[in-house]
């Protein structure tokens, strides 16, 4: 597969790379202030003061108790998805083209799974005691409740969490030990602790790819199985909207899919910034559009069952579900998210338009958007209109809310802005694989000395 | 670090060490004050930590007396129970009833005496003591009895029974003042004047619903606020579904649809004021279709001539076929009740149409019945009946206070200034009595333009007793008694009229010293009344038994034979009801009624009342006006749309709410809301309808014809979100509440399905 | 038996209906609906009984009222052959309640008694079960709410005052339970007769159309009612097995 990564030769990805890490411009450090500032002002304040007063701070009421608490974090799970889906099934499919991403990619995966768990503790009416969820050994003699579909939901998202930082951290080791021999002071003192002593030996590739391969045979399924078990929060419960056994594809592909548009959106900011633009080109923009578009169409397919199946069922509870979803009071957020999500990206069939990047940009913060809003949506709608109508409510989200959901995306970035400047946001060895091996030229001989 | 020497070190270590120390007792000593698990050393008889004391009383949230049993801890009351010996109540309570706690402990108490703080009517009190006070009040008093002026003093209270009314009674004459006034807002005065009619009775029937097999209410709301709501609650339950193979049938004939005629199997939207009309329609049907057998058939027969049914079908509304079909029923079925009351009586043909509904009753030979009207015997307490005080009274009285005939008006516990429409003029005229005191509770619109203000306890910090009325068909008494401590400085009600009885000089009358210590002697002649039985123990055994047992009955009975007059026959006749205003201008008729939260508006200061929501609408927190939905689509009105209603003497502005069930041409506000006063939870929150209704009269009681004002409704364009808990108030075919009965498919699947699982252990 | 049958025994036993036979009592509740009023002495008797706070106008009117029994109302019909119905409706306490599943720290659970127990000082507030519960009977705390004093002084030492991030629900008056068992069992250990414990609402309503009692014992006035050919159970068909029967109201 020919990239146009074969004019750079293997010192230009190393120059290219570790400058991106040591040097940081005035740019950079004002980018981190603005969202370190802004993650401290609208995630961390809102949230001290919801602790503070209680989660009526937030705008969840009866029958509303969840809200877009839950809604971020399904979201930020969601996202998660996509370093899973390229760095492990790409992986394993051999594509060449997900080798300048994935780095970053796995890491937006990370840091989505961080402020997932973050949103666990805004979300919870007591969190000083979230810890009681988790199964260790105590003086109450009380273990959790294994036969929640939230504790599945505790299991499974420590399980990826682990998983996945093993699996970054793996990964990189590698280009640790690159920029360990690149640089100087106290950058190399961390890099030298961070490579665990890599020297490059054939037996240490084999065996860091095969340990990769492993692991990322083992990521694969539990990718699907969390947003599945996420997707059990509602689908075990008999809320009329809510109990529907598409539920777990609908999350998977939902969160593999706004994943995918979050991984262009990242590209797209680190082209800019970190001056890539020769690692992540017009290849892979077209290739993660196709992605997009197919399972956009999956995505289609799932939302039309939905809606056919509470017609064809007849009963009041679903079809006054749909009703409310299509025409009721957030019935204008649910035809954004058909825009955005089903309509928009069918643009994606012109290859004009998955190689152009700022539309690719625009579409793929539409379709987060979009999916936003049908995590939004699931919610809301449904736990609007439950079995008894004496109950039915409206939910309106609060200021604090919203701030924090704000928020969240500046803690992302923060947590990102920090990680570039630490990881080497592109991986570097795998880059390599996809150039010409540069040719070996004799050494030239010393004076003296056999060659 | 500098070096330092041993002597420097040592100096430093003794600073410091001292330091430290100082520290520590200086925390030691400023710590929170150690406190006690068990607050008393020694304490008061009745403390048991843990355990609960149950003290029996007498609930006094509503005119009807249910006993009570008030579940105390500590000295504090934590729940009030109905008391389970009680007749009225038997166990049960209303909701209004378990909220008295709340006026107990009520943040916006009167905690002292207080008198007015310099001129003027704006409401700013002074704290006093209770002796100057008792000698400001009680030395007027006094010099107005001995200058044989006493009948410048007017007293004003809520209804009161039983040892209380005697005493003012008494206090009163002592005085020589014949201005004895009692006033509540829903006393049935054209009930009372219809028995006396028809009966020749000044006491009030008992009403048997449990035993009744048909029950035709026109307009009482008899479950929620008509005379004894919990009485007749415990009937309605009894006669439906207590008795194997019989269930009663309820109707319910009236322009709103009130809780009765929710819980009803029949609802007749009758035009309001015509339901005495309706009522002789069903009499002339059940005369001319021979099902009365009576020798008097001819004069009845002659007085119901014009009342056929198609003329009354003209007139009323009511479909003639729905009208013979309900008198043939209400003549068939044995026993059957009729009953009326509420918007019914309060029209300018009130008296007549609840002597119509007697009639009825007469005719189906329910008179006298188990399951129809029992006559009560002579209540064992005196009544408030014969000093009730219909509107036109309190006009009067409001005159003679502007002639300068009053010098000093006692209140206990009315509050005319909320209850009475502007009208009525009370305010300005109690502007021009130079002292007034108020004996309430809470400062509410009528306490806040009193000069001297003496506070009662509450109910539950007071002894006193009742004598409900009606009766039981039996005599039935009780004696409520303090449950708790007093809380503040405030004084029994009684205890208060003893003192100045005391201090205007009429001792030798009224020598009690407490009103304990009057009850007992009261109830010492009832003691004396007593069988073999009661008096085989002695008095004070007597006593403490009624308080234990919170209840008190006496097998006498009313009469049961009754023989008609025949002068009433021919007096019978319901004229068409009048109205305020002309047709055109007010288009609507206005239907205020006692809302089931806060009755009269005494609820109102309550804030479990204030966030109960409205039986029929949910509504929290707010006052609504009541619209038909076609009236609405024309109008094109959807809820909480701010209208004006303007009334020929006043204006409101209100939110509306749709209601499936009220006549197209009638509006219906709750009562109870729109405090000036009276609490944090109470002021300034929603309308009061009394402010627009018209000085229409009842002609034979002169008590305001509350329904009979006419309104006009006027969009504003304003709309405000109606608080309510309820979401959407349709089943969409989900079956939440079903249905069984003839005729009636069955709908759910699963019909008995409970998994019985024998127990062979 | 070896250890295996018995633990077979165990799992079967878990997993079929009929578990609960091994309750002490099994307290139901019984519904009339013909008689019924609406008058919701029972919402301001259980509001007296359990602490249960006044969230004041501004939190009504963002949904969060708190209502452990609350009246629901159902229109049928339009003027003039328009009624309405009532339907009390309070925490259905299900043998097999969706609640109790999803909690993860199990903060309800089925105690012996076959009442669904809420575990304040367990409840980490996630809200799970208000969503799980069918009959939307789960109230959270969202705030501290507090009393204007003095009515603190009415609040009842025997159940806990929740703070603000736990979810409450009716509880079956769990507190004059537990009382009328202790003193049954002071009473020469003789077990909790009928009649004997009733819910606040069960107490004070004025038309009796509420029962409630232990369908163990045959003879209770629960078991009959239980029994009428009248009684049906609401949302029955998701199977969550309720313990609060309804009687059908008659059309007459």
């Amino acid at each position: 597969m020919t990239t146009e990564t074969f004019k750079l030769g293997y010192n230009d990805i190393h120059d290219d790379v570790v400058r991106s890490i040591v040097k940081t411009g005035p740019k950079y450090y004002i980018a981190l202030a603005t969202a370190g500032s802004i993650t401290l002002l609208c995630f961390f304040f809102p949230w001290f003061y919801q602790l503070y007063y209680g989660i009526g701070a937030a705008g969840m009421n009866h029958p509303g108790v969840w809200g877009t608490y839950l809604a971020s974090f399904i979201f930020w799970i969601g996202l998660s998805h996509s370093g899973t889906l390229l760095s492990c099934v790409l992986h394993l499919t051999n594509s060449s083209w997900r080798k300048a991403m994935y780095r970053s990619a796995e890491a937006m995966t990370l840091f989505s799974l961080v402020v997932a768990a973050t949103y666990v503790m805004v979300h919870v009416g007591r969190p000083w005691f979230v810890h009681w969820a988790a199964p260790y050994p105590n003086q109450m003699e009380l273990w959790p409740n294994f036969r929640s579909p939230l504790m599945f939901d505790v299991m499974a998202i420590a399980t990826y969490i682990t998983g996945s930082t093993i699996f970054i951290y793996m990964g990189s080791i590698p280009d640790f030990a690159a920029v360990r021999d690149r640089t100087s002071g106290w950058r190399n003192t961390m890099y030298t602790l961070l490579s665990l002593g890599w020297r490059g030996t054939d037996k240490e590739w084999h065996r860091l790819h095969w340990a990769y391969t492993f692991l990322a045979v083992l990521i694969i399924p539990l990718a699907v199985s969390v947003h599945s078990i996420v997707s059990w929060d509602f689908a075990m419960s008999i809320v009329p909207s809510l109990h529907q056994t598409i539920f777990a594809p609908y999350f998977v592909v939902g969160a593999i899919y706004s994943g995918t548009a979050g991984i262009v959106t990242v590209m797209f900011v680190l082209r800019k910034t970190m001056g890539f633009e020769q690692y992540i080109t017009k290849v892979h923009f077209d290739n993660l559009g196709k992605l997009l578009l197919v399972l956009s169409l999956i995505w289609t397919y799932i939302n039309g069952v939905e809606l056919f199946t509470a017609w064809y069922s007849g009963t009041s509870e679903e079809y006054e579900a749909l009703g409310y979803k299509l025409f009721g009071y957030y019935a204008w957020l649910y035809w954004e998210m058909i825009l955005f999500c089903a309509v928009a990206p069918l643009l994606m069939f012109s290859t004009r338009f998955r190689t152009s990047f700022v539309p690719m940009l625009i579409l793929s913060i539409a379709i987060n958007i979009g999916m936003f809003t049908e995590r939004f949506l699931i919610i809301a709608t449904s736990l609007s209109r439950q079995y008894l109508p004496d109950a039915w409510g409206v939910y309106v989200p609060s200021l604090v809310e919203i701030s924090i959901m704000v928020g969240s995306f500046a803690l992302f970035t923060t947590l990102f802005l920090v990680f570039v400047k630490i990881f080497p946001s592109v991986s570097m060895y795998e880059v390599k694989e996809t150039m010409a091996t540069p040719k070996m030229e004799p050494l030239a001989p010393a004076s003296g000395s056999p060659a | 670090m500098p070096n330092i020497d041993r002597r420097e070190f040592l100096k430093l270590v003794g600073a410091g060490g001292v330091s430290v120390g100082g520290g520590f007792m200086l925390r030691e000593a400023n710590k929170d004050q150690p406190e006690y698990l068990i607050p008393h050393v020694l304490a008061p008889e009745d403390f048991s930590s843990g355990l609960d004391t149950f003290y029996n009383s007498v609930c006094s949230m509503c005119p009807a007396g249910c006993g009570i049993s008030v579940r105390t801890r500590e000295g504090r009351a934590k729940k009030i129970e109905g008391n389970p010996a009680h007749p009225v109540s038997q166990g049960g309570l209303c909701t209004l009833g378990q909220a008295g706690l709340q006026a107990l402990y009520n943040p916006d108490r009167l905690t002292a005496p207080m008198r007015r703080a310099g001129a003027g009517d704006a409401g700013s009190f002074e704290e006093i003591t209770w002796e100057q006070g008792l000698k400001q009040v009680g030395d007027r008093l006094d010099l107005l009895r001995a200058a044989r002026r006493g009948n410048r003093v007017a007293l004003l209270t809520q209804g009161v029974r039983g040892h209380l009314a005697q005493l003012l009674e008494s206090f009163m004459r002592q005085l020589g003042s014949s201005r004895l006034l009692h006033y509540d807002f829903d006393h049935p005065h054209t009930l009372y004047a219809a028995n006396q009619q028809f009966f020749g009775e000044s006491r009030l029937p008992y009403y048997d619903l449990a035993n009744t097999r048909l029950l035709l209410s026109f307009g009482a709301d008899y479950l929620n606020n008509w005379i004894s709501p919990v009485h007749h609650s415990l009937g309605f339950g009894e006669s439906r579904q207590s008795r194997p193979d019989v269930r009663a049938r309820f109707v319910q004939i009236e322009p709103r649809m009130s809780i009765s005629g929710a819980a009803a199997d029949e609802w007749i939207p009758a035009k309001p004021g015509t339901e005495g009309i309706l009522a002789l329609g069903m009499a002339h049907h059940i005369v001319a279709e021979g099902n009365y057998s009576g020798a008097d058939r001819g004069a009845w027969t002659t007085a119901l001539a014009d009342y056929t049914p198609d003329a009354v079908a003209e007139q009323t509304g009511v479909p003639a076929t729905t009208i013979t079909r309900l008198a043939d029923s209400f003549a068939d079925t044995a026993p059957s009740l009729a009953i009326g009351g509420g918007a019914a009586g309060n029209h300018s043909n009130g008296v007549d149409t609840l002597v119509a509904v007697n009639a009825l009753n007469y005719l189906a030979a329910n008179i006298g019945q188990e399951g129809g009207l029992v006559f009560n015997p002579e209540p064992a307490g005196p009544a408030s009946q014969q000093h009730q005080a219909s509107y036109s009274a309190m006009v009067e009285l409001a005159e003679a206070a502007r002639q300068g005939e009053i010098d000093v008006l006692i209140i206990n516990g009315t509050n005319p200034v909320f209850t009475l429409p502007p009208t009525a003029e009370f305010a300005e005229a109690l502007a021009q009595i130079p002292l007034v005191v108020s004996l309430s509770s809470f400062l509410d619109e009528t306490t806040a333009l009193a000069d001297v203000i003496l506070p009662s306890h509450t109910y539950l910090e007071s002894w006193g007793d009742d004598f409900p009325e009606p009766g039981m068909g039996f005599s039935v008494g009780a004696v409520s008694q303090p449950v708790v401590s007093p809380l503040y400085n405030t004084r029994g009600t009684g205890d208060i009229i003893l003192d100045l009885a005391r201090r205007m000089g009429a001792s030798s009358v009224i020598p009690w010293q407490s009103m304990e210590e009057f009850l007992k002697y009261g109830w010492r002649r009832i003691y004396q009344r007593g069988d073999a039985q009661t008096l085989a123990q002695d008095f004070d055994a007597f006593w403490t038994s009624v308080l234990k047992a919170g209840a008190w009955g006496e097998t006498t009975s009313g009469t049961t034979a009754f023989s008609l007059n025949p002068d009433v026959i021919a007096s019978i006749g319901v004229a068409p009801p009048e109205f305020s205003g002309s047709e055109e201008d007010y288009p609507f008729i206005l239907h205020p009624y006692l809302s089931a939260n806060f009755h009269d508006g005494r609820g109102a200061n309550l804030p479990w009342m204030q966030e109960l929501p409205d039986p029929m609408t949910s509504v929290v927190y707010g006052s609504w006006v009541e619209v038909n939905p076609v009236t609405a689509e024309q109008m094109e009105l959807s809820e909480g749309d701010l209208v004006d209603i303007q009334s020929p003497h006043g204006q409101l502005r209100v939110p509306v709410f749709i209601y499936p069930a009220i006549m197209p041409n009638v509006i219906a506000i709750p009562i109870g809301q729109g405090h000036g006063e009276y609490g944090r939870y109470a002021k300034d929150r929603g309308v009061n309808p009394i402010e627009i209704l018209s000085p229409q009269l009842e002609p034979i009681t002169g008590n305001l014809a509350s329904s009979a004002t006419r309104v006009s409704l006027t969009a504003t364009g304003g709309r405000v979100k109606l608080v309510k808990t309820s979401g959407v108030s349709r089943d969409l075919g989900r079956d939440i509440v079903q249905h069984t009965g003839a005729g009636v498919e069955v709908s759910s699947a699963v019909d008995n399905s409970i998994p019985i699982t024998e127990v062979t252990t | 038996m070896s250890f295996f049958s018995r633990f077979m025994d165990g799992w079967r036993k878990y997993r079929k209906p009929g578990y609960y036979e091994e309750f002490d009592y099994h307290w139901t509740m019984a519904i009339d609906l013909d008689k019924c009023t609406g008058c919701e002495a029972c919402m301001t008797a259980c509001q007296a009984e359990n602490n249960i706070p006044v969230v004041g106008e501004e939190e009504v009117a963002r949904g969060r009222e708190m209502q452990w029994i609350r009246v629901e109302r159902y229109w049928e019909g339009e003027y003039p052959n328009a009624k309405l119905n009532f339907i009390p409706m309070m925490c259905q306490h299900c043998d097999a309640a969706p609640c109790e599943t999803v909690c993860p720290v199990a903060a309800t659970y089925h105690n012996q008694d076959g009442l669904n127990a809420q575990i304040y000082n367990r409840c980490i507030g996630t809200r799970a079960c208000a969503v799980y519960c069918p009959y939307e009977v789960r109230y959270f705390n969202y705030y501290d709410h507090g009393w204007d004093s003095p009515l603190e002084q009415q609040l009842n030492p025997d159940v806990t005052v929740r703070g603000k991030g736990v979810m409450e629900k009716c509880t079956f008056c769990i507190q004059r339970i537990r009382q009328a068992k202790d003193m049954a069992k002071d009473d020469d250990r003789r077990r909790v007769q009928d009649g004997e414990v009733q819910p606040a609402c069960v107490q004070t309503c004025p038309t009796k159309a509420l029962v409630f009692g232990n369908r163990k014992d045959r003879e209770s006035e629960v078991y009959q009612s239980m029994t009428d050919p009248r009684n049906y159970r609401v949302l029955d068909e998701l199977n969550t097995d309720s313990s609060v029967f309804y009687l059908k109201k008659v059309d007459a």
